[in-house]
């Protein structure tokens, strides 16, 4: 990565901290009734992605997805306006703990509520983009959990054989809510199962935004070039419980506290620092992002509530208009 | 350009495919034997002869691809129609169906459009059994976010299809199996028929008859024979469940007063029992007789074909019980 590409990524790992950390606040105020799935521990996967695609790839992202919706561009106000309810969410104030946030003109494509849900999708972008003889990349980041349902070998079995135009990401993080990975999964490595669909496979230290980016730089180039899907698998860390207010009972108190000794936020500081861009510069980036965190706060409650109607907008196109 | 010609209801369908693939390029058809093969019910021969394997294919035999490949193609901008084998097999992708393709729209907020068509062949016919030959459109009515459109007539299933390929909301098109040979007038040139309008067959003062699909024409029938009993039958096709045409309906029972509904799904949780409780809640002073639900019976579709033909109403059953309910409230 760039010294700029690699600063950014640090921007948006901040951000996201951020951002976590003023829905919280709002949560413990009473603010906001709401479900948080903190990515906290993931930020490298997100950034490093985003980082090797361009506005118009399309990305399902995953269900600790907020980092990868502020990589791809997505401002942090229409996501608190989501947590909150308001009309200038994201979802013009439909709301929701585990965000639904879209945006077209930044590829931003949504998420499945059902865990797993979103394979055939991202496939099927794919080839929606084929048939219509354009070169955007689909890319789906999912968990490890997720891709034990059916519709990962559906997905992957179609996007082999047709050469869809997509990267697979799978966030291994070890946990599916409390299941361990071994307690679910038949084995070690979900990379395993490319082989079987013909695809070409890589693991990554997920904490690392590099590793994730160079690997993705390879899989959009392939898939652009026509050559076909890849899968990546992150290996990655879940700092915090699957929701705020997990009681983590299935997880050691050494577990968690081996994960933060990985931080993506300090790994990637750590190599900025090696480039010559020290922690005054990033102390002065993360006041900045802070003050504009405090601003895109204020906004979003100073947002209406939508009206009772809001129950019936969007349902069909006709009624789109909200 | 006025003038109409007979197709079957199977040729209707594979014309509208044709002109629309020809009308937009990023119409493209998919399914497990739709490709080369035309389909197990023939719908889509010759097309990928006529217009290359990039746009009329085979799939693999997996259900949630088809339909969530589908949601994601429209998604992505393009406008796919895809072909499940057997309506029965919308039960694999009710995920697809009914939380992705129903809901994307609503739970992103609204800005996003799935103009995706997932055609279905259902229906009691042909000794298919349970899982071939389900009515299921009862499944789908709380479904708010997806279209159902179920034609009856080979100029509906032109106009119909050509309506909801050309729609920006999913639509559920629902064909049934024992229509596909039957043959009547498509007129000729452009031809729409828009999805969610009642069509109404016959005009009648003693009775509203509501069938859908092939049931309209089995009511069709019984409302000849009653004719010449002095029963007059108005019945009405809604062409679907979704958007529904509650208003025709309506204005009909305030004409006759009395209710029936037809469907070849089962009775119980179908089509009839959700129709009549709307028309009751908004015309209950208008009725001389308590609607009546002349539809499928509680059970499974048996394989043996004699058996088969007990599970849905024929001509007869439907005339007596038509004139049962008109003549026992006059």
């Amino acid at each position: 990565m760039t010294d700029a590409q690699l600063l950014h990524a640090y921007r948006i790992m901040e951000r996201s901290i951020l951002l976590d950390q003023a829905v919280l606040r709002l949560i413990e105020e009473g603010s906001a009734r709401l479900l948080l799935h903190s990515g906290r521990g993931q930020e490298a996967i997100g950034t490093g992605v985003c980082a090797a695609l361009r506005d118009d790839d399309m990305l399902f992202y995953s269900h600790r997805g907020l980092i990868q919706l502020l990589a791809k561009g997505m401002q942090a106000g229409p996501l608190l306006g989501d947590f909150l309810g308001r009309v200038d969410g994201a979802t013009k104030g439909l709301g929701a703990g585990i965000v639904h946030a879209v945006d077209p003109a930044l590829g931003l494509m949504g998420s499945s509520g059902t865990l797993g849900g979103g394979f055939v999708l991202s496939a099927g972008a794919a080839l929606g983009a084929r048939k219509l003889g354009d070169d955007r990349v689909s890319v789906h980041i999912f968990g490890e959990g997720s891709a034990n349902r059916g519709t990962f070998h559906e997905a992957a079995n179609a996007a082999a054989l047709w050469k869809l135009p997509m990267v697979w990401l799978c966030e291994n993080n070890g946990l599916s809510v409390s299941v361990a990975h071994r307690e679910a999964t038949s084995i070690e490595d979900v990379a395993d199962r490319a082989a079987a669909y013909g695809m070409p496979s890589r693991i990554v230290d997920g904490q690392d935004v590099e590793a994730v980016y160079d690997a993705m730089a390879d899989a959009v180039a392939r898939a652009r070039a026509g050559d076909g899907p890849t899968l990546i698998e992150a290996k990655t860390l879940r700092f915090r419980g699957h929701y705020e207010g997990d009681p983590q009972t299935y997880r050691s108190k050494e577990d968690i506290a081996a994960a933060h000794q990985r931080d993506p936020l300090r790994i990637t500081a750590e190599k900025l620092a090696a480039r010559g861009i020290g922690e005054a510069q990033l102390a002065a980036l993360r006041d900045e992002e802070a003050r504009a965190m405090e601003v895109a706060v204020q906004a979003a409650l100073a947002s209406a509530k939508p009206g009772p109607d809001r129950i019936y907008q969007g349902l069909l196109a006709e009624s789109a208009a909200a | 350009m006025s003038g109409f010609k007979t197709l079957s209801y199977r040729a209707a369908l594979r014309e509208a495919l044709i002109e629309e693939l020809e009308r937009d390029p990023s119409v493209f058809v998919m399914g497990q034997d739709a490709g080369p093969f035309g389909g197990v019910f023939g719908v889509t021969k010759g097309l990928t002869e006529m217009f290359g394997v990039e746009r009329v294919f085979d799939t693999p035999i997996s259900e949630a691809l088809i339909v969530g490949g589908g949601v994601g193609a429209a998604l992505a901008g393009a406008r796919p129609v895809v072909e499940l084998q057997y309506a029965d097999f919308a039960l694999i992708a009710m995920d697809e169906i009914v939380n992705k393709a129903a809901k994307w729209r609503f739970m992103h907020g609204g800005g996003q459009s799935v103009p995706l068509v997932i055609r279905a062949p259902e229906g009691v016919v042909g000794g298919l059994g349970p899982e071939h030959s389900q009515s299921l459109a009862q499944y789908f009515w709380s479904s708010f976010g997806l279209k159902v459109a179920m034609p009856a007539t080979p100029a509906d299933a032109k106009g119909m299809l050509k309506s909801a390929i050309r729609d920006d909301d999913p639509v559920l098109f629902l064909e049934n199996k024992s229509l596909y040979n039957r043959r009547g007038p498509v007129p000729e040139g452009e031809h729409l028929v828009p999805l969610g309008v009642a069509s109404t067959w016959r005009a009648g003062s003693d009775v509203t008859v509501v069938a859908w699909s092939r049931m309209a024409t089995v009511a069709a029938k019984a409302a000849e024979v009653l004719a010449g009993q002095g029963v007059e039958c108005e019945i009405i096709d809604p062409r679907g469940i979704s958007p529904f045409d509650l208003d025709a309906i309506l204005a009909s029972v305030e004409r006759t007063g009395r209710l029936a509904v037809v469907h070849e799904g089962p009775v119980t949780g179908g089509l009839g029992g959700e129709l009549i409780t709307q028309v009751v809640e908004r015309r209950f002073s208008a009725l001389k007789a308590a609607p009546i639900r002349i539809a499928g019976a509680d059970t499974y579709v048996p394989q043996n074909q004699d058996l088969e033909g007990l599970l849905t109403p024929d001509a007869d059953a439907v005339t007596a019980a038509l004139a049962t309910l008109v003549q026992s409230s006059r």
